[in-house]
């Protein structure tokens, strides 16, 4: 099979899945393809080599596909976890009647997800970031529960305001790009030229910041999450949210140093990182204190892509997508994770032992995938303040996963019924393994290094610190104030009365306007208006 | 008076005659029905709906191949004499649009208006054929017209076709909104008589290619060009000047619904375009475009947010109707920039008429859906559609790839509008336009997500006083794709739409 086939059989056989909806008798059974739909992917990740290319015709929008090395390790890793999250959901609707409904938001969530890891073009990359932030609402807003049909009404709204702010930036860099070209490269080479470069930055950092859930656009993170079915949330949390990430990686011109727009997005980054932690520690429900992880993490994400670009660091890139692939595969992990815990013996085993080691490797637990990330993105995050600060976050992030680790056990008797351990062991096993094997092709540099003393120690005494703090917050952890999940949005209530307030002065002023004498007085004073500015001239 | 001066409508072009063919046909429908009665009117009407919809194909066709404007001209007596039909690009477009819609709104309308023998119908099924003819001839009559007196005997024929259509029920209060509308829509008619007979008297031509030479910045072109937009906005209901349209469409039946937010209002729209592009070029000076604009600016935000406090459906989208013609105007400041050497070959020009295609398509789709549901469940109250996605589960998503389309989301027609009109608000330096654009955008996707939300939701779906034809279904489906379809055009100022435009931009003011 060449290498053009199967880029767009990763796209796909995810829709060929989905246009099959189209069939009763082949929704009654979907359930179970779940996990044969993201197989063309991992395929693609594995075995294509690095700058495999698709233009499609013009009647599928001319789109290209191109697979790097920054898409390819998420893409890779994404697959992974959309099958194991698959196999897992597929347990869990099978037979039943609301299955092939999941199914079909899942399907066209997995479309876009997947597609924005492979889109070289800024309409491509726009539809599929589009999609997989859309068909999420349908996951969201699942359960059908009041406190869904909220989380998803407030997710989708952040999602269609990112979306708008994301066609502004495109909009202006396809206007700067020479050639009406609107391939990402090209887009992005244009910033050196571009009348319109901060604008187009400041929309771009604005609309992936919402993606990535940097503050205070983190709300509807620990929303979705703790709303979204078990499966939902782990490939919305490990997988969908990357999305941004990839979309910082491919837009943020790293060859064209802005240091204001690195500092820019150093400084929000790092506020998210304490601030998930500062919050996720109060939080009683396994899967929200997860959520406000992922707020912590991907601020951090967000700090190394910052610095690279201040730096005009072309490595940025790539060591980003290597922290990323890591966290892809955690946090789903640990999501399904959820699913499965069991206070039980083998629970302790099977569940709890591979929870910790992956739960302690976002803290950056020595020989974990998240050692070998912070190891890798030393270089980036130098000596000084930010350095500084991104160690310390480590002592947060163990401070928060052991928090989370305890909340999981506590809270073991909401686990799901009939899940099952398969997809969680496999994703846990390849979260461990799969940073080994990547380590020396994202950092050029052995892995020896990363097995000395030294390193060992750099990593572990943080890890350390974060037990103890854990200790602390074991014993005098209650006297911490309970905060709502998301917090800020919290105040939503007056947002709402006042939007229904100027909604209603509206709707009266529209009545007015609508009265026979306002009405005809407005077009004798239009038709006045207008033929005064005609005489204005040009 | 000099003869060199017309420069485009000189002689019949070969396929000339398609353009005749395209407003006759209807009427020879109308004609015929009178003369075999109403037992055949279904019949009838559907014959020449295909015999139309094949009609605009070739004139779309012949545009195309020949890359220049179809011209004929009646009787051989060239303008100002004579009266000229003339084809461009945005025309042939135009009516190739509206043949498909009306197709579809036919095959669609034979379910509520359709004779099941031949029978003797009822009078509203009747007049809806009859009407439906009219107005098809009417709105080609507005696409092809090339004097601003034939263009108004045009625009008449289109509303006083598309008013009885509101009150085809006969309830008291659907006649009361098919008078207001009347109403309106005269006092519009009156502003532009009163313009085109400034305009004759000052330059003793309607013609609009003889117009856009003669015309001189001065008070009465002025005057003249104000008052027959003002009128002419009474007719497309743009805001504030909407007070007709949202109980014209609260009771008026689905498809009456769909062809006058898709189609009717637009007919007014191209008038507009017209004037201020091609009879009077000189004459739009900044600050009408911006005022032009501004009005849209103001329809975008309050159409939207009272679509968003509407319990009925149909008015929800009837509200979203006022808003999308606000997109329109745009055109006016964004085109006419300096950013491209001549108005047409701006990417405004493009995303303008593209904005009126697919929003034709998505909302004839839109109401034609909210018809289906109206007919299962007996009532439009968007809070009681808890659950109707799994009992109309093609009308649902029918709807919602038109609701894509409205929001911006590719792949459709409105998508590729919306990134061309933000383009022309970089390019012109005109920012506040892509705030209310993107501002817009949002609150589309609040009433759209505020409809599929409830549809979609797991709930127990109301129970079907009637089933739905499957056919029905996929009809609306196929309409929303076409919308979807419009998204496949590439990101860049379209040829096609500037075939026929003149090459240099005639402006008189310095």
């Amino acid at each position: 099979m060449n290498a053009e086939m199967l880029l767009v059989l990763t796209l796909a056989l995810p829709l060929v899945t989905l246009a099959g909806c189209l069939s009763r008798q082949f929704r009654r059974h979907v359930a179970v393809l779940l996990v044969v739909a993201p197989l063309p992917a991992l395929a693609t990740a594995c075995l294509l080599a690095d700058g495999s290319t698709v233009v499609l015709p013009p009647a599928l929008l001319g789109l290209t596909l191109v697979l790097d090395r920054p898409g390819a390790m998420l893409l890779g890793a994404a697959a992974l976890l959309w099958i194991t999250a698959g196999a897992y959901a597929g347990r869990r609707f099978r037979g039943n009647p609301d299955g092939a409904r999941f199914a079909v938001w899942w399907l066209m969530t997995l479309t876009g997800n997947l597609g924005a890891f492979l889109a070289a073009d800024m309409v491509g990359f726009y539809l599929f970031f589009t999609l997989a932030s859309l068909a999420a609402y349908g996951l969201v807003v699942f359960d059908g529960s009041p406190e869904a049909k909220r989380a998803a009404a407030i997710y989708v709204g952040l999602a269609v305001f990112g979306e708008a702010l994301l066609l502004m930036a495109f909009v202006l860099m396809a206007t700067a790009t020479p050639d009406s070209s609107l391939l990402i490269g090209d887009a992005v080479a244009s910033f050196a030229t571009s009348p319109w470069r901060d604008y187009a930055m400041a929309f771009l950092i604005l609309a992936f910041g919402l993606k990535i859930g940097l503050f205070p656009f983190h709300v509807w993170m620990p929303l979705t999450y703790s709303a979204a079915p078990i499966p939902a949330a782990a490939v919305l949390s490990g997988s969908a949210v990357k999305v941004g990430v990839i979309g910082l990686i491919r837009f943020l011109p790293f060859e064209i140093p802005m240091h204001n727009w690195g500092e820019v997005l150093v400084i929000a980054g790092l506020f998210s990182t304490f601030y998930g932690v500062a919050i996720g520690i109060t939080q009683a429900n396994p899967k929200t204190v997860l959520a406000y992880s992922s707020v912590s993490q991907m601020g951090l994400l967000a700090a190394v892509l910052g610095m690279g670009l201040s730096a005009g660091e072309k490595s940025a890139a790539l060591v980003a997508a290597f922290s990323a692939t890591f966290h892809v595969l955690v946090k789903g992990g640990l999501f399904l994770a959820i699913g499965v815990a069991t206070p039980t013996k083998r629970g302790v085993w099977l569940v709890f032992v591979p929870a910790v080691v992956l739960a302690l490797g976002l803290g950056g637990l020595p020989l974990t995938g998240g050692a070998l990330a912070k190891l890798a993105s030393k270089p980036l995050m130098g000596q000084g303040i930010v350095g500084v600060l991104a160690t310390l976050s480590a002592i947060g992030s163990t401070l928060l996963m052991l928090h989370f680790l305890r909340r999981m056990w506590s809270s073991t008797t909401q686990s799901e019924a009939r899940a099952s351990l398969l997809p969680w062991l496999a994703t846990a096993l390849v979260a461990i393994v799969l940073p080994w094997i990547l380590y020396s092709v994202v950092t050029d540099e052995p892995l020896r290094d990363a097995m000395l003393p030294k390193e060992i120690w750099e990593a572990l005494w943080p890890v350390l610190l974060g037990s103890l703090a854990s200790l602390a917050l074991w014993r005098w952890g209650r006297l911490l104030p309970r905060l709502p999940a998301g917090d800020v949005i919290a105040a939503d209530k007056g947002l709402v009365r006042l939007a229904d307030a100027s909604g209603a002065a509206m709707e009266k002023i529209d009545r007015y306007l609508r009265e026979w004498p306002v009405a005809t007085a407005l077009l004798v004073g239009l038709a006045t208006l207008l033929s005064v500015s005609a005489s204005l001239g040009r | 008076m000099a003869p060199d001066a017309i420069v485009l409508s000189d002689a019949t072009t070969a396929d000339g005659y398609l353009l005749v063919l395209a407003i006759i046909f209807p009427v020879i429908g109308i004609l015929l029905t009178l003369a075999f009665g109403g037992r055949y009117v279904e019949r009838i009407a559907l014959v020449l709906l295909l015999a139309g919809l094949v009609v605009a194909i070739a004139i779309f066709a012949a545009v195309l191949r020949d890359d220049q404007s179809l011209v004929y001209i009646v009787g051989n007596w060239k303008p100002p004499l004579g009266i000229a039909l003339r084809a461009d690009g945005v025309s042939a477009a135009m009516m190739l649009t509206i043949a498909v819609i009306i197709c579809a709104i036919g095959l669609y309308a034979r379910g509520e208006f359709g004779q099941s023998q031949a029978t003797v119908p009822t009078r509203a099924s009747y007049a809806f054929w009859v009407l439906l003819l009219a107005i098809w001839s009417g709105l080609n009559a507005m696409a092809v017209g090339a004097d601003l007196f034939n263009l108004y005997v045009a625009l008449e024929l289109l509303t006083f076709a598309a008013v009885p259509l509101v009150c085809l029920k006969g309830y008291e209060e659907t006649i009361k909104a098919a008078l207001r509308y009347m109403l309106f829509a005269l006092l519009g008619s009156v502003l532009y008589l009163l313009g085109i007979a400034l305009i004759y008297g000052a330059y003793g031509t309607l013609d609009i290619a003889l117009l856009s030479d003669r015309v001189r910045p001065e008070p009465i072109a002025w005057i003249a060009a104000a008052l027959m937009t003002a009128g002419l906005l009474a007719k497309t209901a743009l805001f504030p000047l909407h007070l007709w349209l949202p109980p014209a469409h609260a009771g008026a039946p689905p498809p009456g619904s769909a062809v006058l937010s898709a189609l009717v209002v637009k007919g007014s729209f191209i008038l507009i375009v017209r004037l201020w592009f091609d009879a009077m070029p000189g004459l739009l000076s900044f600050a009408a475009a911006q005022l032009l604009a501004a009005l849209g600016a103001g329809a975008i935000l309050f159409g939207s947010v009272l679509a968003l406090r509407q319990a009925r459906l149909k008015l929800l989208i009837a509200y979203s109707t006022i808003a999308q013609i606000g997109y329109l105007f745009f055109i006016f400041p964004l085109a006419s920039g300096d950013s491209a050497s001549t108005p047409w070959s701006s990417i405004a020009w493009t995303g303008g008429w593209l904005q009126l295609f697919s929003h034709a398509f998505a909302k004839a789709a839109m109401f034609m859906a909210a018809g289906l549901i109206a007919e299962a469940v007996g009532h439009d109250q968007i809070a009681d559609l808890r659950g109707i996605g799994r009992a109309l589960p093609v009308t649902i998503f029918a709807f919602g790839l038109a609701g894509l389309s409205l929001m911006g989301v590719p792949p459709s027609g409105g998508f590729v509008a919306k990134w061309m009109l933000l383009s022309a608000t970089v390019m012109e330096g005109q920012w506040w336009w892509a705030v209310v654009m993107l501002v817009g955008g949002l609150l589309a996707g609040g009433y759209v997500f505020m409809v599929l939300g409830k549809a979609l939701s797991s709930t127990t779906p109301p129970v079907l006083r009637v089933s739905i034809p499957r056919h029905s279904e996929v009809l609306v489906l196929a309409v929303a794709l076409c919308a979807v379809l419009l998204g496949l055009v590439p990101l860049q100022p379209s040829e096609f739409l500037t075939i026929g435009r003149p090459d240099i931009h005639t402006t008189a003011l310095q």
